[in-house]
C-alpha cells in the first residue's frame, strides 16, 4: 500500500528519493554514519563545512547541553579542500542520495575557491553556502546579517559554481529573515536552507565564566524548532512560494512528526541534525515515518503537503 | 601485542539492568545484559572502550534524596546521552554483561540510580580505542583518581588472564576514604602501604591506596605515591607501562612522571561529548608529535578515549 506515495521530491532540478538530509556538521563525511544506517537511503546528505585550508577548530569545552538543546562552537574544524578531495569524495560519489558540499570562508575569495574546486566533482549534486556560522571571528555571520554581502557572496560563488545547484543557508537571528533569503534568491540562490543555529551563552555561576572556551555558541535541538517552523513558513510566503524555490527546514527535527510540520510550513525537504548525536540512525525513521503518514492522510504525493498549512481563519478582525 | 582495539560493528542496543547497587554515597555500580547482537558486539570489548547510554526517559529519584547541591541540576532536561567506561565485561551463553562505576555529579548519573532490574536502556557503543599493551612489559601501573577506577579494573582482569608474564600493581587515589569508590569500609583493610583492595585482589593484583587528606593509605596525592613507589623500584623504565585513569591534573602529572623516568603511559581522556562517533567534532584533544611544537587536535571519541601521553598536550 505505502507504493501508492510518492515521496519523492524535485528540489531546484535535482530528483530526490525522499525529503530527508542529514544536516551540515552533525554527521561527518558520510562514512561515520554507515554503522547506523544506509546513507543512500536518504534524500541527500549534506558533509560539514570546508574552507580552502584545513582548520583545527575551536578550544574545548566546544559543546554544553542546554534544555532540549545544545551549544556548539565547533569552529568549522575541518580537512580542508585538498584532503576533502583526496580522501572523502571518492566514498561520496558511491552514495546514490545526492550530496551536498557545505562550502565556508573568511572572505569572499576564500568561498569563490572552494567552490571553483567542488564545481567540476561529478560526485556533488550541490553547494549549500554557510553564510551563517555563529562560531567563527571573521566573515560567517556577518555575511549571513548584512544583506549587501549575502548579495556579493552569493553572486560570486553563482558565477563558479557551474551546474551545481547552489543552495544558501541563512541565519535565524537577523531582523527579517525574508529580506535576506529575497537578497540570496536575486543574487542566484537555487534553494534556501534553514535555520543555522542561534548565537548563545551558558555561565558556569560558580566561576562567572561562560562554560564554552569560545564563550557563545549556536543553539540546536528541539528547542529552536517552533522558531524555525515559524522561519520556514514566513520565508516561505513571503519569498519563496511564488518564485517556486525550494526550502530546506531545518532546526529540532527528531520525529517524524517534526518534519511534516516543516514541509506543512512550506519547506520542500527537511534537514536532520542535533538528533543523529542520540540516535544516528534516526534519519531512516523519519523517512518511513513520513510514507506512514502520507497513507493514512490519503497524501499520494508528498507534493500535495508542502506549504498546506491552512490559511488563517480570524485574519485581520 | 595487545591490538589498539578497533571495535567491531557498533550499534544502538537495547540493554537490561541486571543490578544498580549504590556502593558509597555518591558511587554505584550498575551491572547490564545484553543479548543477541549486543551480547556479540561487547563480548570482546577492550579496557578503556566506552558506551553512550540514553537516560533522558529515565525517572528522577524521590525530591528529598536528592543531595542539596544537585536540587538545581535536577530541573533539567537530558538531551544528550552520556559516556560511559566499563568496570567489568563477562559473557555466559549468548549473554554478555557489563559492569559501570559511576559517580554522580549531575542530572544523567541522578536519574541512572533509579534505573532497576529488568529495565532497559539504549546503549550505543562499543566505541572508542582502549589500553594496548606494547612488547617487551615486564610491569604494568595502573595508576587510578576517584572514577578512574573502572576501566582499569577490568584492564587487570584482561592483563592477569592474557599476559601472566606482566606484574600488574594498582594504585587508587582520591580526595579522603570517604571518596574511594570502592565497596568495602577501608577501615576493615590494614591503613598501611601494600594492602589489597577486593577489587584488584580478585584477579591477584595488588594495589596501594592514596587519599589527599590521609584517611586512607598513603597520605597525599596518587601521584605522589607513585613517584616515591618509583623512587624505589628497580624495575623503572622500558620494560615498565603505565596506565592511567582520572582528573585531567591527574593524568597530567602520571605522564610528566613517566616522561621523566622514561616509561611508556597510556591515559584516558574525558571531553564533553554529544555523539561518541566522531559526528559532531565535540570532543577535542589537543595533541602533538614527537620533535614538533605544531599542535592538532584528534577526537577523544574517536582516536581516544586512551592516549598516548607523550601525544596529549595538557
Ligand atoms: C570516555 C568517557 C568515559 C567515562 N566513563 C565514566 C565512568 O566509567 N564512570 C563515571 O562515573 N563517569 C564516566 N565518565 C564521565 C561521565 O560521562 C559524566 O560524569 C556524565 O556524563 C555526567 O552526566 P550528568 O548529566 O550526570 O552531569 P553533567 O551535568 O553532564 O556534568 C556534571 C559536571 O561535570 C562536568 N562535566 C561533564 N562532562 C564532562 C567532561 N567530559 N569533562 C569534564 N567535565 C565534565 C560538568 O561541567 C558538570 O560540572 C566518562 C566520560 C568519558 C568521556
Ligand atoms: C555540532 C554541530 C556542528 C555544526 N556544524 C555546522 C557546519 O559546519 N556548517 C553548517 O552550516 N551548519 C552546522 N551546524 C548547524 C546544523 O547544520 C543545523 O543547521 C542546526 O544544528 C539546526 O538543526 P538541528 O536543531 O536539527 O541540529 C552544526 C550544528 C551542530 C549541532
Ligand atoms: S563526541 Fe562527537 S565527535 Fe567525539
Amino acid at each position: 500500500m505505502s507504493e501508492e506515495v510518492d515521496i519523492s521530491v524535485e528540489f531546484a532540478g535535482i530528483r530526490l528519493a525522499n525529503p530527508v538530509f542529514t544536516a551540515s556538521g552533525t554527521s561527518g563525511y558520510a562514512d561515520e554514519l554507515s554503522d547506523f544506517m544506509d546513507v543512500s537511503s536518504l534524500g541527500g546528505f549534506i558533509t560539514k563545512s570546508i574552507t580552502v585550508n584545513p582548520r583545527k577548530g575551536n578550544a574545548t569545552p566546544r559543546i554544553v547541553e542546554t534544555d532540549s538543546g545544545m551549544l556548539n562552537a565547533i569552529g568549522w574544524a575541518n580537512i580542508g579542500l585538498d584532503a576533502f578531495i583526496e580522501e572523502k569524495l571518492a566514498a561520496l560519489e558511491k552514495l546514490s542520495c545526492a550530496v551536498f558540499v557545505n562550502i565556508a570562508g573568511e572572505t569572499i575569495n576564500e568561498y569563490v575557491a572552494v567552490a571553483e574546486r567542488l564545481a567540476g566533482e561529478r560526485a556533488i549534486a550541490g553547494l549549500e553556502l554557510n553564510i551563517s556560522c555563529p562560531n567563527v571571528e571573521v566573515g560567517g555571520i556577518s555575511f549571513g546579517t548584512d544583506p549587501e554581502q549575502v548579495a556579493e557572496v552569493t553572486s560570486a560563488v553563482k558565477k563558479v559554481a557551474g551546474d551545481k545547484v547552489l543552495m544558501v543557508k541563512l541565519a535565524p537571528a537577523v531582523t527579517n529573515v525574508s529580506v535576506i533569503a529575497q537578497v540570496a534568491v536575486d543574487s542566484g540562490a537555487d534553494a534556501l536552507s534553514l535555520i543555522n543555529t542561534f548565537t548563545a551563552m551558558v555561565i558556569d555561576i560558580e566561576t562567572r565564566k561562560p562554560i564554552l572556551a569560545n564563550r557563545t555558541g549556536g543553539l540546536s535541538g528541539p528547542a529552536i524548532k517552533p522558531i524555525a517552523v515559524y522561519l520556514v513558513n514566513k520565508v516561505y510566503n513571503e519569498v519563496t512560494k511564488s518564485l517556486g524555490i525550494p526550502i530546506l527546514g531545518m532546526g529540532g527535527i527528531r520525529t517524524a512528526s517534526d518534519a511534516i510540520e516543516f514541509i506543512i510550513a512550506g519547506a520542500s525537504a527537511v534537514a536532520v541534525g542535533t538528533a543523529s548525536f542520540i540516535d544516528p540512525g534516526c534519519s531512516v525513521k523519519i523517512i518511513d515515518g513520513i510514507k506512514e503518514y502520507c497513507v493514512s492522510n490519503n497524501i499520494s504525493n508528498i507534493k500535495e503537503l508542502v506549504g498546506s498549512l491552512e490559511a488563517e481563519q480570524n485574519a485581520a478582525n | 601485542m595487545l591490538e589498539k582495539s578497533s571495535a567491531v560493528k557498533r550499534g544502538v542496543f537495547s540493554a537490561t539492568v541486571c543490578s544498580n547497587k549504590q556502593i558509597r554515597e555518591r558511587f554505584y555500580r550498575l551491572v547490564l545484559e545484553f543479548s543477541g547482537a549486543g551480547a556479540e558486539a561487547f563480548a570482546k570489548i577492550g579496557a578503556g572502550q566506552f558506551a553512550q547510554l540514553d537516560l533522558s526517559d529515565t525517572a528522577l529519584p524521590p525530591v528529598e534524596t536528592i543531595p542539596d547541591d544537585l536540587a538545581d541540576v535536577a530541573e533539567r532536561k537530558i538531551l544528550l546521552r552520556r559516556p560511559f567506561s566499563f568496570a567489568d565485561v563477562t559473557t555466559k551463553g549468548n549473554k554478555t554483561s557489563v559492569d559501570i562505576l559511576y559517580c554522580v555529579v549531575g542530572p544523567a548519573t541522578l536519574r541512572m540510580t533509579t534505573l532497576s532490574a529488568r529495565e532497559s536502556v539504549s546503549v550505543l557503543g562499543p566505541l572508542g580505542n582502549g589500553f594496548w599493551v606494547p612488547d617487551g612489559k615486564k610491569t604494568a601501573l595502573l595508576v587510578s583518581g576517584g572514577m578512574g577506577t573502572g576501566p582499569l579494573q577490568h584492564l587487570a582482569k584482561i592483563l592477569t588472564a592474557d599476559f601472566p608474564d606482566i606484574n600488574v600493581i594498582a594504585f587508587a587515589g582520591a580526595r579522603s576514604a570517604e571518596a574511594l569508590p570502592f565497596e568495602r569500609q577501608l577501615d576493615e583493610i590494614s591503613q598501611q602501604l601494600g594492602f589489597s583492595l577486593p577489587e584488584f585482589a580478585k584477579y591477584g593484583v595488588e594495589s596501594l591506596v592514596a587519599t589527599d587528606d590521609g584517611s586512607a593509605g598513603f597520605a597525599g596525592p596518587v601521584t605522589d605515591c607513585i613517584s616515591e613507589w618509583l623512587g624505589s623500584s628497580k624495575s623503572a623504565g622500558k620494560s615498565m607501562v603505565i596506565y592511567s585513569c582520572g582528573p585531567e591534573a591527574m593524568l597530567a602529572r602520571v605522564a610528566e612522571i613517566a616522561r621523566e623516568k622514561n616509561i611508556d603511559c597510556q591515559v584516558s581522556m574525558e571531553r564533553r561529548m554529544a555523539c561518541g562517533i566522531s559526528l559532531c567534532q565535540s570532543c577535542a584533544v589537543e595533541c602533538k608529535t614527537a620533535g614538533s611544537n605544531d599542535t592538532f587536535y584528534k577526537l577523544c571519541c574517536e582516536d581516544g578515549p586512551v592516549f598516548d601521553s607523550a601525544e596529549v598536550v595538557f
